[in-house]
């Protein structure tokens, strides 16, 4: 999921081209089922995420498909009247918090640095970029494991943010890069022959234009961080100082999985997710979109 | 590529107004270069949390490293990790998983994607609801949709009730607890989770087709299947080439649908390259095998950046 490199703006991008409504008569009769059809694919497994998180343990036994059932909200208030439930969500959130700020503060400049200087270096740097975010996860865990064992980092939460900063810089950076590519320089030129330093440039021109790319890339790091779990299982040597993520992941490999409860679970974990992405939609539709990938 | 053209404009604008820009050509070059220093804290960050721990683990790879020698010296063994690791018969069969799931992955989720932004690029509220939903399942944490899915693929879930209630099967099918269908059905779960983002890219390169294109087609009396064929299909041509790499990075890199759904099991049938080397670290506790196999899937990485780099290049070359 962490693999996305959009670039600058595509001219018409969500501005639908004006198909005329006649010729698609010969296309609708089977463009409309399958629209349906995609809806479902989509659409059930969240239901039944939200269905199975409302039902008692025996009804899951007798059928998990069933969808007639008494509701009972039995679920939730044994995962939340469980303590650990709270250190998990207080957990989530200064990971997630902590991740997005870090990256963010490392990201934006570079972003803008390698948007501005054209020359071997940024071709090396974003191609160092690039690599770095293909690289699989693993790779970085297990170095990383010895690393911070080494250095005192285990453990704590600074230890999980560090890891996530350095897996998230080159996908932000990346992300960043074309929103500042695409600020005229002229705006720059026009700020310094008034006088304005390069900080100030940045800070007071540059960072205003592109904060639409600095949201959507604020928002992609927040969405994930929240759901790494990798980091946090391995690096928490007790459950106790799990994240929300890691507390499911753990579940959901268990044995004899309590089904209404790690779906309540899920549903506890994705409600920020669905708060965040109903104010974010708009921009992540526009900033992923935005033009092709590059 | 639209992308391509606006690209450059700012570029162009530079030229004009460094024309009309009374400074020495110097002093502005220097300028420029001065802010390069803008990317030195993230380039100072990734060389101790990201190029320091890579060289470790190539050190760890040739080393004989065990969870009771981790932060003691490590004993050099050149290439023991490696072959010790083929000769206990896991490496050459996750190399064999990883082909299928990546195969699987980019076909369903590249050609599911583009079928998805055909389907969802007209105006309507329905294909904006569903383009909706499709985004919130795609920010959603993996770890949800996997549990998800492990749900209803499960003996009694929601897919083997349809399965059992249509004849396709009378006894419910294993779906994840079964050597012949496990990798597959991991696969298919995450090309659903990857669908969404090419559909977004995809849809953004159809509407990006200018209008009168599609109107010249229909005064030659085109269909809407022709139009997909010989017009949709082409101009999304240097997207697929990207998403293509993209998907298949994607699809090399997963973990955690396999974490959460199968762990790598049943016997070996989940375990790619990247799971491999996690379960030899980390359950096993041999870092120096786990160390290998991920040297492995990195030195594949690059082959596959070295082929990105280069279809970049060679359609920017084309365009």
């Amino acid at each position: 999921m962490s693999i996305v490199i959009p670039t600058t703006k595509s001219a018409s991008a969500g501005t639908p081209s004006p198909h005329p409504k006649s010729k698609r008569r010969a296309f609708e009769p089977v463009a409309g089922p399958l629209r349906v059809v995609l809806l479902l694919i989509y659409a059930v497994p969240i239901l039944f995420i939200i269905l199975t998180s409302l039902k008692d343990p025996a009804d899951v036994i007798s059928s998990q498909a069933s969808v007639l059932f008494t509701p009972t909200l039995q679920a939730y208030s044994s995962v939340l009247s469980n303590q650990g439930l709270f250190i998990a969500m207080q957990q989530s959130l200064v990971i997630a918090a902590g991740t997005t700020a870090l990256t963010l503060l490392v990201a934006i400049p570079a972003g803008y640095g390698l948007a501005r200087v054209d020359s071997r270096i940024t071709t090396a740097g974003l191609g160092l970029l690039i690599v770095l975010q293909m690289v699989p996860q693993t790779a970085n865990v297990i170095p990383l494991y010895q690393v911070f064992g080494a250095w005192g980092l285990l453990n704590q939460n600074l230890g999980v943010i560090i890891a996530d900063t350095a897996l998230l810089i080159p996908f932000a950076t990346l992300l960043l890069r074309p929103f500042f590519r695409g600020v005229p320089e002229a705006l720059e030129e026009a700020a310094s022959i008034d006088g304005a330093g390069m900080m100030r440039t940045f800070w007071s021109i540059m960072l205003p234009i592109a904060r639409n790319g600095v949201a959507t890339t604020g928002t992609l790091v927040f969405l994930l961080s929240w759901g790494e779990f990798l980091y946090a299982v391995n690096f928490f040597q007790s459950p106790e100082n799990y994240p929300l993520s890691a507390l499911l992941a753990q579940q959901v490999s268990a044995f004899g999985i309590d089904w209404p409860g790690l779906m309540a679970l899920a549903v506890i974990t994705s409600i920020p997710i669905l708060i965040l992405f109903t104010f974010t939609y708009r921009l992540l539709r526009e900033g992923l979109t935005l033009g092709a990938v590059k | 590529m639209p992308a391509d053209r606006m690209a450059k404009q700012p570029a162009r604008q530079t030229t004009l107004s460094d024309g009309s820009a009374h400074k020495p050509p110097w002093r502005h070059s220097m300028g420029r270069r001065n802010k390069l220093a803008f990317a030195l804290p993230a380039g100072v960050f990734l060389l101790i949390f990201s190029f320091f721990p890579l060289f470790q683990l190539v050190r760890m790879s040739l080393s004989d490293v065990s969870a009771r020698t981790l932060n003691l010296p490590w004993e050099f063994v050149g290439f023991d990790n490696f072959s010790e690791s083929a000769t206990q018969g896991s490496l050459i069969p996750a190399l064999g998983n990883t082909v299928v799931f990546v195969l699987i992955v980019t076909v369903i989720g590249l050609i599911g994607g583009l079928a998805a932004a055909i389907l969802l690029s007209t105006s309507t509220r329905l294909s904006a609801f569903v383009l909706g939903i499709m985004v919130f399942i795609w920010a959603l944490p993996p770890v949800v949709n996997g549990s998800v899915w492990k749900f209803l693929l499960g003996d009694a879930g929601l897919i083997n009730s349809v399965v059992t209630t249509v004849g396709l099967s009378t006894d419910a099918i294993p779906f994840l607890y079964d050597e012949r269908f496990a990798l597959f059905s991991v696969a298919i779960v995450n090309s659903w989770a990857v669908i969404p983002f090419n559909a977004l890219v995809f849809r953004a390169a159809i509407l990006g087709i200018p209008g009168e294109t599609f109107e010249a087609a229909r005064i030659d009396g085109a269909n809407r299947w022709q139009e997909i064929w010989h017009m949709i299909v082409p101009a999304v041509r240097p997207t697929t080439l990207v998403l293509t790499v993209l998907t298949v990075v994607y699809a090399f890199r997963s973990f955690d649908f396999i974490f959460v759904m199968t762990y790598g099991g049943p016997g070996v049938a989940t375990n790619t390259l990247p799971f491999l080397s996690y379960l030899q670290a980390f359950v096993r506790f041999d870092f120096g095998m786990g160390a290998a196999t991920a040297v492995i899937s990195v030195l594949l990485v690059l082959v596959l950046a070295v082929i990105y780099a280069r279809s970049v290049r060679s359609e920017e070359a084309r365009s």
